[in-house]
Parts: structure tokens; C-alpha cells; sequence
């Protein structure tokens, strides 16, 4: 053997030997962590993860009616006069005809609640609308009400610039949202925002691959552990990709899909995985953090069973490959099943077999779990109000706002409102004839569902943005590229989050 | 003697050449035509000369996060010496000079080669000299993304035809390996990039006459002494201004790093431009940015210097 060998595999069995060192202590750590979760969610909302099923989700949908007039006017009488402004990111062009229609049924409906409400909005763009509302905030030309991308709404609370708003103000209770929501629009112990969706991702699988590999094709891989074993298995049998690993740098989707796997083992970029975080502890470079990475390092150097282009691949890359059947395994949101049926009805001649085969073999399963808990990015939007010094004309309506964030955030529009891709932010809205008939025309979406008890936000902070779209990226291609060793990135991303939180 | 000295001089008299008058006295004499032109000033220092500014003004401060800019600190220079003295600033200056020296080269060279084959008449010039145009025509975002597909690690058309042609055994990894990302997307560049040198150099090779390549023909030069004791000396001006545009055009080359790689894998492709924009855009630190900025800047103005300096002495030769 030459020495070039000898030293991969002298690396390779001391790296081993520190997975399964790392392993070991994020397991210690891992009781704790995850029973103290668990008994979070069950106090706080009553939802117990235990519980939280797809097929307890199903069994639950339409068992409550739901007025919505009668709970807004509970609010703000129905014959209130009033302004609003209120600006948000609703559909366009590309978006399906669903969710156009329900924008439009939704502002008719509510002009016939409030008739004496006058309502001026501007739908944006998701690209346009922060740097819009950063510059018309800047301007004192802001809008009295705004809805916001989960996270998106932490400057301007830092700023001073949203007024102090949550459910209790539209006759809702905390307990009425998910805890992971309610910790994005809490901002230093103050609540900016009402939840009014929330999504979750969910693992996706192809059954004729595993199948193929001699695994069983119904049967998701239930830890991360086991992830790494499929995905090894899969392509020492099949010759095809495991998993569709994300690890572009500077990409919104590499956290998304890195995180869930950090915080499973026990870690996580500072301590938002906690039930009641402070955002001051770094923990991206503890054992879970470093047993989280060195999965990652396993996969794409050691077994090489991940997309090799995992390096420079978003999820838009995965999806080629997943719908000709050369990409086994992804993360990803319930609408990837209808991009599936999209791609496969555009694919001509035999690709097109392969993509009708791909689509009916799609399966989606619960995101894995590791040593500490099972875990997944919690994404979704709020409600927000402007404070008065930034709104344009100085006022605010709070009449008005009330009444559009009783009505938005109810069960009925929370859930009527986030048909296509999201799910919604009022726990009520699972129990309404509307999810049932969702669930009913969505498929999977009772999978993806299930995984929102476990959503865990990322830090509620005014760098937020920076740690997870730069420094955890580069942690990531640090380890894969070998530019650094495992333990080495982990610890090069904690000095560089301190510096971050220090201002350097 | 005296007539010597009056002769001497007259004469020097006569070659002293006449004085300039001063900026302020143009302005006052042609006041009207400086009118004309007030208001493309007036965008100017609007849109180029105002930000321009502000980001000098901004290098010295360090900004929040929050984007309280009323919460901004005055720093002096400790945004340059944090960028200068930072580690990935040699890692990616080295990228930089790489990204720029070898981009200008190849497609100067390439895009030379071409007008030279270009210059003479043949069946189907009009048709060739379209066909590579259109590198430079379509847009580099679009070509970003289809080389990134053609580069694909796993799937790309040319680690295909290099497993179909036997020359490897595996796809070949260009932009997931950080060695091979820079030299990949430098290709790209060039590719992109050579027909404007083509275009430039065409131009160029109309002002050669013909008459001295005959006359060197019938004293017997070959091919390679007509080129370059005829051609290159004709094309010196031309080559000097083209050079300089393509070396500002890629140091400010953004699209191509960055929409294939982001600046990966673990910042093997990261140039200063993305670095700025990362700085400013993905970290928010305007202060950081704005520094990053200015010293892009003082390199990209010494370019300019010799490039107004390059042109000038055209202007000066022609009359």
C-alpha cells in the first residue's frame, strides 16, 4: 500500500474513532436536551410530539367549525371605521392558480367582515420586499402593518422600528402558536409579531432506489446515523447518489438542510435549540456540532455516496437528478412533490418513464432524528406592525391592524392562506374542515405537517443571516474540502461567530 | 552674434508652444456649451459621484447590522487594516491577480488569433465572425449557469464525453476541488471574454497598410516578421487600450465566480469583488464593504490613469 494510503486511512480511522468519540458525548448530552423539548411542547401547546403523527393529523382535521366573523368581532366590533397600509409577499405569476385565487377570495372577505376598513396594500416580490421595507422604514414611509418572512422582522426590532404586538392583542393566546414560531417574533423578551404560517421540510425518498439497494423501500432511515448507512448502501449497490447533500457557500439552502442534522446530534450554532434560548452561548463547535460534521465528512469524503457537486449544488440541482432517478434521497418542502409531476409531464420519450416511475415512488418520511432530538428548520411568515415614527403619516391605525391580524391569524385564513406550500401558524387551523380538505388534496402534506413540533427557528438575532449563510457554509466546505480537519472547521466557525456576536 | 542670438531667439519664440488657459477661463469663455452638458453631470454626480463618496465616507465607520446608521462609529482606518491584515485577504488577492492576469491574457491572445485569421477574405467570414460573437452577446448570468451545468461534477456534458472518450474513468470534479475551480472558471471568462479582444484587434488590423506587408513580402519577410515587425508595432495602441479594459472588466468580474461557485469550495474561487459583495450583502458590514470598495477602487483608477494616458497618446500620434 502506498503512503498516501496509509495516511487516508490512518485519517480515516482517527476520524473515525473521533465520530464515534464525538457520538458518545452528544449522546450523554442528548437525554436532557431532548426530554427538556419534549416537555416544552406538551406544557405550552398541548401538542405532543409523541403524538403528532401524519395519521393523528388526519384524525383531527375537521373536527372543529370555526366562525370567524363572530371571533374578530370579539376583537374589533365589524362596524369599525378605519386606514390601513399593509404590504406583504403574495402570489405572482408563477405561482398556482390556488393561491392566486384564495389572495383574491381573501380581501373579499374581508371588506364583507369590515366594510368600514380600508385597506391599501402592495403585494411584493420576496426579493423586493425587504430592501423596500428597509428603505421605506429608513424613510418614515413605512407601512402600518407588514408581513414578513420569518426572521426578516429581527432588524427592525433591533432598530426600534416595530411596535410591541402579539397574540394576546387580537384575543389570541401564545399557547395558540407553535413555541419554535413564537420564538421568532420575541425579541429580547418582547413579542413583534403574530405567527401566521409556518412550514416545515420533511425527508424524501425514492422506494424503487432503496429497493434496488436491498432496503426496504417503505422504510426511511430513522437516525442520521442510519442515513449514512443508506446512503452508503445505496451507492456501493446501485452505483447512484444517497443523498443530495447541500453545501453550496453563501446559500440560504445549505443551513436549511445542515442545521436539522447539527441540532439532531446535539448542536447547533448557539443555544436556539433551547426552550427558553439567550443567543449568547456558541455551540457550533461542541461534540454534538462536531459529530454532526464529521457525518457530513463521512458522506461526501470517506463513502463518497453524496453528489460530489455537493460543493456548489442548492436543491435546485437535486431535483434533475432525483427525477431521473440517479438521486436517492433529499430534504425538502411538500411542494417538491408537485415540481416532481411538473418536471415529469414537461420530460419527452424514455426520460419521461423514468420520471413517471420517479414520481410514483416518491415517498416522504420524518426527517431523521440523532442522539439529542429530531429536528428541522422552522420556516413560515408573521404579522408585524410598524411603530408610528417610521409610518408614513405618523399613524397608526391600531383599530385596523387589530382587525386584519384577528382575521388573518384566525384558523380559517391562517390555513386557507397557506393552501399550496405552508401550513398554518394557528394550531386551531389543523382542527378546521379546510385542512381536512387540504390533507385531502395535498398529498404528503400530512407528513410535512408532523415534522412542526420539532421546527426549531434560527437565532433571533440581527446576525442571523450572517452565521448561517456564510459561516456555517464555510464550516461545511471547510471539513468536505479537507482544507481543514473536522474538529479544526467547527472550532474556526466558533471564533468567527464570537467575533460576529463582539461587533469585530 | 547678435544677429545668432536675435536669430536664436526668434526661433525659440516660435517653438515655445503657445500657453493653455486655465480650466476656469475655458468655462467662462464657453459657458453656453458647458450648459449643454450641466445635466448628464448633474446624473453623474448623482448616481456615479455621489456613492462614490458615500463609500469613501462609510470605509471609515463601522456599521451595526441592525442597519442603524445613526448607530454607525467612526473606526478612522481600522476597516483597511482589518481587511489588510486579515487572513483570506492574501488567499484572495492571490485568486485575484490569477482570476485577472490569466483571463486578459488567453482571451487577449485568443481573440488576436482570431482577428488575425478573421482579417483575410474567405467563403463564410461573415458567418464565422458572427458565430464567435456570440459568446459576448449572451448574457453572463445565462452563461454562468449553462457552464455550471457543462462543469458538473456528476452530470456535466464534458466529464461525459472525456468517460465516452476513455480519458477518464469518473466524471472530473472542475468546480467541487479547490484546485481546479479557478483554472475552470477562468476558462469561462476567456470564453466569454475573447471576442471583444476580437472585435478591438479587428478594428485594429484595418489601420495596417497593406502596402508595407507587400513591400516586406518582396524583401523576403515570412509570416511571423510581417506580424511582428509590421503588425504588432500598427496594433501597439489598440492592444495597450484593449488590455486595460479587459483588466478593469475583470477585476470587477463578478457574475461568473459567483453565481457558479459563490466563491467555494471553502473559498478556492472567491475574488475581491465577491468578497465585497459578501461583506455587504451577505454580512451586512457596509464599513468593511466600503473599505474592500475603495482599495478596488485606487487599483482599478491607476488602470484607469494609464488607460486615459494610453488614449491620449493615440490622440497625439493621429494628429
Amino acid at each position: 500500500m502506498t503512503k498516501s494510503a496509509d495516511r487516508d486511512r490512518a485519517r480515516f480511522e482517527f476520524n473515525r474513532r473521533q465520530f464515534l468519540g464525538y457520538s458518545a458525548a452528544a449522546g450523554l448530552a442528548a437525554g436532557w436536551l431532548g426530554s427538556s423539548a419534549g416537555v416544552f411542547a406538551d406544557e405550552k401547546t398541548g401538542v405532543d410530539e409523541a403524538t403528532w403523527t401524519p395519521d393523528y393529523i388526519n384524525s383531527i382535521a375537521g373536527t372543529i367549525d370555526v366562525d370567524t366573523k363572530a371571533e374578530c368581532a370579539k376583537v374589533v366590533p365589524l362596524d369599525y371605521k378605519g386606514k390601513l397600509t399593509y404590504w406583504y409577499v403574495g402570489p405572482n405569476q408563477a405561482s398556482t392558480q390556488i393561491d392566486k385565487d384564495l389572495d383574491v377570495a381573501f380581501w373579499k372577505a374581508f371588506k364583507e367582515t369590515y366594510p368600514n376598513i380600508e385597506v391599501t396594500f402592495q403585494n411584493l416580490d420576496y426579493n423586493q420586499m425587504l430592501d423596500k421595507a428597509r428603505t421605506a422604514a429608513l424613510g418614515n414611509a413605512a407601512p402600518m402593518l407588514a408581513k414578513f418572512p420569518i426572521l426578516w422582522s429581527v432588524e427592525f426590532s433591533a432598530k426600534g422600528m416595530l411596535m410591541p404586538f402579539g397574540p394576546q392583542d387580537v384575543g389570541m393566546s401564545n399557547d395558540d402558536f407553535w413555541p419554535g414560531a413564537m420564538k421568532s417574533v420575541t425579541y429580547q423578551d418582547k413579542l413583534y409579531g403574530i405567527p401566521t404560517n409556518n412550514e416545515t421540510m420533511a425527508l424524501i425518498w425514492n422506494a424503487a432506489i432503496f429497493k434496488e439497494a436491498g432496503l426496504d423501500p417503505e422504510t426511511p432511515p430513522a437516525t442520521w446515523d442510519d442515513l449514512v448507512v443508506y446512503s452508503k448502501q445505496i451507492k456501493d449497490k446501485t452505483g447512484k447518489n444517497g443523498f443530495g447533500m447541500v453545501a453550496r457557500a453563501n446559500a440560504g439552502n445549505t443551513p436549511f438542510r445542515f442545521m436539522p442534522q447539527l441540532w439532531a446530534y446535539g448542536g447547533g450554532v448557539l443555544d436556539e435549540a433551547d426552550p427558553h434560548p439567550e443567543y449568547k452561548t456558541i455551540n457550533i463547535n461542541n461534540a454534538g456540532s462536531k459529530a454532526a460534521l464529521q457525518a457530513s465528512y463521512n458522506m461526501y469524503v470517506r463513502d463518497k455516496s453524496v453528489p460530489t457537486s455537493a460543493l456548489t449544488n442548492t436543491q435546485t440541482e437535486n431535483e434533475d437528478p432525483f427525477v431521473a432517478g440517479q438521486l436517492a434521497m433529499m430534504i425538502s418542502h411538500p411542494t417538491e412533490y408537485a415540481y416532481m409531476i411538473d418536471r415529469a409531464k414537461k420530460a419527452t420519450g424514455a426520460d419521461k418513464q423514468i420520471a413517471d416511475q420517479v414520481v410514483a415512488n416518491m415517498r416522504y418520511g420524518l426527517i431523521p432524528k440523532g442522539p439529542a432530538r429530531r429536528a428541522v428548520v422552522f420556516g413560515g411568515s408573521s404579522l408585524h406592525v410598524f411603530d408610528k415614527s417610521v409610518v408614513d403619516g405618523g399613524n397608526v391605525d391600531i383599530g385596523a391592524v387589530k382587525a386584519l391580524a384577528a382575521f388573518y391569524c384566525g384558523p380559517e385564513w391562517s390555513t386557507k392562506m397557506a393552501w399550496v406550500s405552508s401550513n398554518p401558524g394557528n394550531l386551531r387551523g389543523f382542527r378546521t374542515k379546510w385542512m381536512k380538505q387540504r390533507l385531502e388534496q395535498i398529498k404528503f402534506l400530512n407528513v410535512t405537517t408532523s415534522m412542526l413540533p420539532y421546527g426549531i427557528p434560527y437565532p433571533v438575532i440581527p446576525e442571523s443571516s450572517e452565521i448561517m449563510n456564510i459561516i456555517v457554509p464555510g464550516m461545511l466546505q471547510n471539513a468536505l474540502t479537507q482544507k481543514m480537519s473536522v474538529a479544526d472547521a467547527a472550532e474556526d466557525a466558533a471564533k468567527k461567530i464570537s467575533d460576529v456576536l463582539n461587533g469585530i | 552674434m547678435a544677429i545668432a542670438t536675435t536669430q536664436t531667439a526668434v526661433s525659440g519664440l516660435e517653438r515655445r508652444p503657445p500657453r493653455r488657459p486655465s480650466l476656469f477661463r475655458r468655462i467662462k469663455e464657453h459657458w453656453a456649451d458647458y450648459l449643454y452638458i450641466l445635466p448628464a453631470i448633474g446624473v453623474m454626480v448623482l448616481v456615479i459621484g455621489y456613492p462614490v463618496y458615500y463609500t469613501i465616507y462609510l470605509s471609515f465607520f463601522k456599521t451595526p447590522p441592525s442597519l442603524s446608521m445613526d448607530q454607525k462609529t467612526f473606526t478612522g482606518l481600522d476597516n483597511y487594516a482589518l481587511i489588510l491584515t486579515s487572513s483570506s485577504f492574501r488567499d484572495t488577492t492571490i485568486n485575484t491577480a490569477i482570476w485577472t492576469f490569466f483571463s486578459t491574457l488567453f482571451a487577449f491572445v485568443l481573440g488576436l488569433g482570431a482577428a488575425l485569421a478573421l482579417n483575410r477574405e474567405f467563403v463564410g467570414r461573415g458567418l464565422i465572425r458572427g458565430l464567435l460573437l456570440i459568446p459576448y452577446v449572451i448574457s453572463a448570468v445565462a452563461a454562468s449557469y449553462v457552464w455550471r451545468w457543462l462543469y458538473h461534477s456528476d452530470f456535466g456534458v464534458i466529464g461525459a464525453i472525456a468517460v465516452a472518450l476513455h480519458l477518464s474513468d469518473h466524471p472530473i470534479n472542475f468546480l467541487d476541488n479547490v484546485h481546479t475551480v479557478l483554472p475552470s472558471l477562468i476558462v469561462v471568462n476567456i470564453w466569454k471574454e475573447f471576442s471583444f479582444a476580437m472585435i478591438m484587434m479587428l478594428a485594429g488590423l484595418q489601420t495596417v497598410p497593406d502596402q508595407l506587408h507587400r513591400a516586406a513580402m518582396v524583401d523576403g519577410a515570412g509570416p511571423w516578421d510581417r506580424f511582428w515587425h509590421i503588425t504588432m508595432p500598427h496594433l501597439k495602441g489598440v492592444t495597450l487600450v484593449t488590455v486595460l479594459l479587459m483588466l478593469v472588466a475583470n477585476l470587477n468580474g463578478f457574475t461568473i465566480p459567483w453565481i457558479m461557485t459563490g466563491g467555494g469550495p471553502a473559498g478556492a474561487s472567491d475574488i475581491w469583488i465577491t468578497q465585497v459583495y459578501q461583506l455587504a450583502f451577505g454580512r451586512i458590514r457596509f464599513g468593511p464593504a466600503s473599505a474592500y470598495s475603495v482599495i478596488l477602487f485606487i487599483v482599478m483608477m491607476v488602470l484607469g490613469y494609464f488607460y486615459v494616458r494610453a488614449l491620449g497618446g493615440r490622440e497625439e500620434r493621429e494628429e
